[in-house]
């Protein structure tokens, strides 16, 4: 039997997950400010609505909806008339007021996912909730209230979180939400020969496999375009010693601290 | 010097008589006005004073009146969540309309100048009322 998806609509990142995130679930995107978490997002929205009939709301704590829509106009993203056809809904509110919201029975946003018949969800970004507590413990047991109760709404949920590391370093610590969530994003600036290029990692895909390279990607007029395997066709093209790169990804992802 | 202030009155008051209404009767102050085209920009915001205080870049003790009386006026609901305020636009089709017409007026420099004139008054009423 063939498990169900949902695609992301990013044909190398659906590849990686083995064909898109598993329904119901909530999957964390991570990374550096700028390396695109909200366009993945946008663009996981998108998809749904253009090409799986597939209704998503947009829970927006920091940029404002009238910003968002014209971020995802500048990809091709007609979010406006998405809000007009009524297949989504981009919300700006604040990570108290949607708790308490999630807390009642038929608060609003259940209500609206009725109304619209909401499949897919983003909550951008969870970085957020840390105003809400100091103490990592209360902070992770509110992310597992939220992420619950977008599961039980039965919706598939993308959630992003910054990461203050620029490149190389992983931030260390209170990495909680991790373990909470069905699956977990990378997303990185990566230096080589003093170029900035981006890359992405699948961390994790509970109950799936999922690809275990790391894939170098890049923002297009189109979105997000994750491109072949790094080690591939690119030291070869360039004539620059495979390895170079091979390491310059591992030293981003795999050994935190070094670089 | 009556007639001559008549007259101007007369000049600014040539507007949409709903929208003069509007003006006079609910969106009578700047920060009103500030917090309307707000909500009409990011029509399905949900927040508290707090929060939206800081979207507009204001001071909460200021704001929250304010959106206390848009809420009165029917352009806002309110609705209390656990121990929070929390601030919508009003779902009643005709105000949203007429906040539609508004701030499609607004596009306009002589209805500005017009909607600023009456702004003013309000405010001066407001401040000499004993
Ligand atoms: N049309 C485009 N073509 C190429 N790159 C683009 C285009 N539009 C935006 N970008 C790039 O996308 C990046 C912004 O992506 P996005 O806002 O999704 O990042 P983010 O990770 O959400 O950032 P933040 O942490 O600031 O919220 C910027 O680096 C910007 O230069
Ligand atoms: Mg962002």
């Amino acid at each position: 039997m063939i498990t169900p998806r949902v695609p992301t609509g990013i044909a190398g990142l659906d590849e990686m997950l083995a064909g898109g995130f598993l329904p119901g679930t909530a999957n964390l995107v991570e990374g550096a400010p700028g390396t695109g978490k909200s366009t993945l997002a946008m663009q996981f929205i998108e998809h749904g609505i253009t090409a799986h009939g597939e209704p998503g709301i947009i829970l927006t704590f920091e940029e404002f909806p009238e910003h968002l829509i014209r971020d995802a106009a500048n990809f091709g993203w007609d979010f406006a008339a998405h809000q007009a056809a009524g297949r989504l809904r981009v919300i700006q509110t604040s990570p108290e007021v949607t708790l308490a919201d999630v807390r009642r029975t038929s608060g609003r946003l259940e209500t609206l996912i009725e109304q619209i018949g909401a499949r897919r969800v983003v909550v951008d970004s969870l970085s957020h909730f840390e105003r809400l507590a100091a103490d990592p413990v209360e902070l992770r047991l509110l992310g597992f209230e939220l992420i619950n109760a977008l599961k039980r709404m039965g919706l598939t949920a993308v959630l992003t979180r910054e990461n203050p590391a620029l490149l190389g370093e992983t931030s260390e610590g209170d990495d909680d939400l991790a373990y909470v969530v069905d699956s977990y994003l990378l997303l990185r600036y990566v230096e080589i020969e003093s170029a900035v290029h981006k890359a992405l990692l699948v961390l994790k895909q509970r109950g799936s496999g999922h690809a275990t390279d790391i894939r170098q990607y890049a923002i297009t007029a189109r979105g997000l375009e994750v491109r072949s395997r790094f080690a591939g066709t690119h030291g070869i093209m360039s004539g620059t010693p495979v390895m170079t790169h091979t390491e310059a990804f591992a030293a981003a992802f795999l050994t935190p601290g070094k670089k | 010097m009556a007639d001559a202030q008549d007259d101007a009155a007369h000049l600014m008051d040539d507007i949409d008589p709903r929208l003069l209404d509007l003006l006079r009767t609910r969106i009578n102050t700047f920060i009103k006005w500030d917090l309307v085209r707000f909500f009409h920009a990011n029509p399905h915001t949900a927040d508290t004073a707090e929060n939206l205080a800081r979207y507009t870049g204001r001071d909460v003790r200021v704001v929250e009146p304010e959106l206390r009386q848009l809420a009165q006026a029917g352009v806002l609901e309110v609705e209390t969540l656990a121990d929070l305020r929390v601030y919508t636009l009003t779902a009643d089709n005709n105000t949203v309309a007429l906040l539609d017409s508004f701030m499609r007026a607004c596009d306009d420099r002589q209805f500005r100048i017009k909607a600023i004139y009456h702004v003013i008054r309000s405010l001066r009423r407001e401040r000499e009322r004993p």
